[in-house]
């Protein structure tokens, strides 16, 4: 697992994302707490297994965030995104989620600045393992997204810049079960 | 006949300097990416593991149309089979106007372009907003043309940019790249959260999942498939696949060869319908499929160019391709370019469409060399040539240089001896001449004519013959010299001599040779090429000989491969082209088979060591693949220093009668050629290829330069004095 992650989290800062570790879910809160309060305060939230797990978002109400978690409007003001991962490929420093959830969508992709939580243990090696693990799960889903890095372009003149259409910072939380072993 | 209209968009093309530069710089740049994302990879059993799921596929394509359709229905959105552009146009129109559509957003399509799609919707009240950063801005200047297929907009500065923006916005802007990129961000976010219908392309389809597979960095396709409640997405069918697992290459290989990245930003895999929202909550977005033939079927039941059907739009062959880099996707077709666009553009447009962009390949195979698909690009534009001039006809010029001179040897021979004594073009008052070969020429600007030779090297041989007779020959080789060794270099057929009589070879020249009909075959003048095989052939045949030797890559080719398939269709003659075929060796081959292993004994003699820069003739390391037995040879020759230029393999710009056709573009490449020679601080520069150094030597004569150009041959017949 480590040597994954380490392969992971490598070729993840390559390609422009900021890759940080929890050691168990409980560690989210006070790590994002940190690290969100320059970039705003109106969180999308996307609720999922790992945010009800870490109580993300009593944590971050407390913390003076505002969030938002349904509606026409959700996403489309907002400074940050929080959504979750099924996967991650450690040869190119993606993750993959079923995105068919609109929400997930949408709160990846909105806001200037997306979280996303990865569980260490959902790091493979390849992408033709998560394709594997999508097909041993049963029905494919309609809506698979893979994300490495932030949105960029190069369009003009070849100068590369973040941000373009999607979000111009990638906040990868690596998530460990607590178990000790995971950490640093 | 080139019309007026691509004359003019070449000419434009040419004198962009900024489009120039900004290719030029990409190119170099680009050439580095690619090797460090595929280092430590297999490249050769990627590509051909994708040309076997492509090739696979486009043989099925009706059958995986067929299940595609039905896994997308079972998954409850609808498929459109459009069996031209104006099918495809009419259904898309049709469903923007079921849902009262006015504006909708678009990521970037081949296909969408191919079809015309956005003068049909404009001209029927829909607005289509292109949200690929640099789709945008095109779309924003009327009359622009894309200049590159994964990079539309490079040529285009930021002060252009900021110029097109201050326009649309109706206030100053800024050409700060970030500021403009920014400022893209919120306009387009104005239309992807109002439009009422997104349209993307496919980069993938896999008919067993129905799964449409889209990769951006911008994330304009995540956008445009998620925030409006209509998705409809065009798909060539030539993005089918069978299986899931197929993308996998694909994958890995597309990122890597179009932009040197080890994947997209984003890789969406659509399979079926996803709510968005719609009024008053959540529901189950409408998705559509328009599945496209518009000569796709057509291409892929013909067998020489279903080949082409391999292509995944990587533009890795245009990126590497030294006419593209001068002349940038303006001078080709609207949506397709490069070698390769001019294939699709036959196909999906109209042989009359392609016929003028498929003369600009120099036929130099370096886009085959880097091609994912596997795909023989060069290969493919010579018959697409052919199908031209079936079509069209030779030019009048060609008609009487090739059928008139070249197929007459006698005649062209005379003529060649004449020139020779009044050292010009013997014209008889017309300009057929321009179309001779090579060495006809004109005078072109950074380029001297070469000097017919007083004695060609046939009224030569005998007297070499005796000079270099081998008491007890251990292998008899008959020399097949070419035109160019013939008649303006015969001292590398001397040399040739030489150095196989030093290892116990006796050469002889067959008096009947011709022309290898090159020229001929190169301008799609397969009547001419097929009357010189078979004069070749009977020629060769009488001397007897163990093998046949050239010294040209061009005549090479011709001996080994395309004579057999000139006259595939007549069973004696293709019998007696392949018995020919196996027995031609090229010099170098040659002279390496008879020294191998063999201890080359003291080194005696010179001291000084001069410094020799190899340059990579097109055809010899390509179709060849003898570039490192040369080195070797250099290498290991007493006096000798090999020293590389830069980029030694781009073309010379060369590339027989081209230079004439096209000087404007053959010009620059030669002159860069000229730099990489001379930066390289060689005294000399050797290669294997008579055709190059007519060029190289002519284009270092205009600059005076004390470089010397040699054959590899005569390089080694020096030393062995
Ligand atoms: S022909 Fe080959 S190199 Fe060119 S775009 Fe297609 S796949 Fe890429
Ligand atoms: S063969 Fe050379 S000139 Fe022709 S398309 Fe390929 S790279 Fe370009």
């Amino acid at each position: 697992m480590q040597s994954l992650l380490k392969e992971f989290s490598a070729q993840a800062e390559t390609a422009g994302a900021q890759v940080i570790l929890a050691s168990s879910p409980e560690e989210i809160a006070p790590i994002l707490i940190e690290h969100l309060r320059p970039l705003g305060s109106l969180i999308a939230l996307v609720d999922t297994p790992l945010v009800k797990a870490a109580d993300l978002e009593a944590s971050l109400r407390a913390a003076g965030f505002k969030i938002e978690e349904d509606g026409a409007e959700f996403a489309r003001q907002a400074d940050i995104g929080i959504v979750e991962f099924d996967y991650g490929i450690a040869e190119t420093g993606t993750m993959a989620a079923d995105a068919t959830d609109l929400k997930c969508r949408l709160a990846a992709m909105l806001p200037l600045s997306c979280v996303a939580l990865l569980p260490l243990a959902s790091i493979r090696a390849t992408l033709t393992q998560v394709i594997d693990n999508y097909l041993e799960r049963g029905s494919w889903p309609n809506y698979l997204t893979l994300v490495t890095g932030p949105s960029r372009t190069a369009d003009i003149e070849r100068s590369l810049t973040i941000g373009v259409h999607g979000p111009e910072r990638l906040l990868i939380i690596v998530v460990g079960d607590g178990g000790g072993k995971d950490g640093h | 006949m080139a019309t007026k209209e691509f004359k003019q968009r070449l000419h434009r093309a040419l004198n962009n300097s900024s489009l120039r530069k900004a290719l030029e710089s990409f190119g170099d740049a680009y050439v580095i990416s690619r090797e460090a994302v595929y280092s430590g990879r297999d490249f050769e059993a990627l590509r051909q593991k994708i040309a076997a799921i492509k090739s696979e596929a486009a043989g099925r394509y009706e059958e995986l149309a067929d299940q595609f359709s039905r896994a997308v229905e079972a998954r409850g959105g609808r498929v459109f089979r459009a069996s031209d552009a104006a099918a495809a146009r009419e259904y898309i129109l049709k469903v923007a106007q079921e849902h009262g559509v006015t504006d909708l957003v678009k990521s970037k399509s081949f296909a969408s372009e191919e079809i015309h799609l956005n003068e049909y919707l404009q001209e029927h009240g829909v607005n289509p907003h292109e949200t690929d950063l640099a789709e945008w801005i095109l779309q924003l200047m009327p009359g622009e043309r894309p200049s590159h297929m994964v990079m539309p907009a490079i040529h285009l500065l930021k002060e252009e940019v900021a110029e097109v923006f201050s326009r649309y916005l109706g206030q100053p802007v800024e050409a700060d790249i970030s500021k403009l990129v920014r400022i893209a961000r919120r306009e387009l976010r104005k239309k992807f959260l109002t439009a009422g219908m997104g349209i993307s392309g496919a980069n993938i389809a896999v008919a067993e999942t129905c799964t449409i597979v889209i990769c951006t960095n911008e994330g304009n396709a995540r956008l445009t498939t998620t925030v409006p409640s209509v998705h409809l997405a065009i798909v060539g069918l030539e993005k089918l696949v069978p299986r899931l697992k197929d993308i996998v290459p694909i994958l890995e290989a597309l990122p890597r060869s179009g932009t040197g990245q080890h994947i997209t930003s984003y890789v969406t895999l659509i399979s079926g319908p996803v709510p968005a929202w719609r009024g008053e909550g959540e529901s189950l977005k409408e998705l559509h499929v328009v599945l496209l033939d518009n000569g796709r079927s057509r291409m892929a039941a013909d067998p020489v160019f279903k080949e082409a059907l391999q292509c995944i739009r990587c533009a890795s062959c245009t990126n590497v391709c030294p006419v593209f880099q001068l002349v940038s996707g303006q001078a080709y077709g609207e949506v397709y370019s490069g070698g390769i666009g001019c294939i699709l553009t036959a196909f999906f447009s109209s042989l009359e469409e392609a016929a003028d962009i498929q003369s600009l390949c120099l036929s130099c195979r370096r886009c085959a060399e880097v091609c994912p698909g596997n795909i023989n690009i060069p290969e493919l534009v010579l018959k697409l040539r052919h199908r031209v001039v079936d079509k069209k006809g030779l030019s009048p010029g060609y008609r009487i240089a090739l059928h008139g001179v070249v197929s007459k040897p006698k005649l062209m021979h005379s003529m060649l001896r004449a020139a020779a004594r009044l050292q010009r073009p013997v014209t008889g008052g017309t300009s057929f001449i321009r179309h001779l070969p090579l060495f006809f020429s004109p005078l072109t600007k950074g380029r001297s004519l070469p000097a017919i030779a007083s004695v060609p090297f046939r009224n030569l041989s005998q007297r070499l013959e005796q000079e270099y007779k081998v008491a007890k020959p251990h292998l008899k080789a008959a020399l097949y010299a070419g035109c160019v060794i013939d008649f303006v270099y015969p001292q590398i057929g001397e040399a040739i001599y030489k150095v196989l009589g030093r290892y116990g070879v006796q050469v002889t020249f067959p008096q009947g040779q011709a022309c290898c009909g090159a020229p001929a075959s190169y301008a799609g003048d397969d009547e001419t090429a097929v009357k010189l095989a078979k004069i070749n052939i009977a020629a060769l045949e009488e001397a007897n000989a163990d093998v046949i030797v050239t010294a040209c890559p061009t005549c090479a080719v011709a001996l080994k491969n395309d004579f057999v398939e000139l006259l595939s269709e007549e069973p004696e003659w293709s019998e007696r082209a392949r018995a020919l075929a196996k027995r031609v060796k090229d010099f170098t081959e040659l002279v390496n088979e008879l020294t191998s292993g063999e201890d080359r004994g003291e080194y005696k003699g010179k001291e000084q060591t001069v410094k020799v820069t190899y340059h990579d003739s097109c055809h010899f390391k390509r179709s060849m693949g003898l570039d490192q037995v040369a080195r070797k040879l250099l290498r290991s020759q007493p006096g000798v220093e090999l020293v590389e230029m830069k980029d030694c393999d781009r073309c010379c710009g060369f590339a027989g009668s081209y230079n004439v056709k096209y000087p404007q573009i053959s010009a620059p490449i030669l002159k860069r050629k000229l730099n990489s020679i001379i930066e390289s601080g060689a005294q000399v520069v050797s290669m294997d290829c008579p055709g190059c150094i007519v060029q190289i030597r002519g284009g270092l004569d205009q600059l005076n330069s004390p470089i010397k150009v040699k054959h590899t041959a005569e390089i080694l017949a020096a030393e062995l004095e």
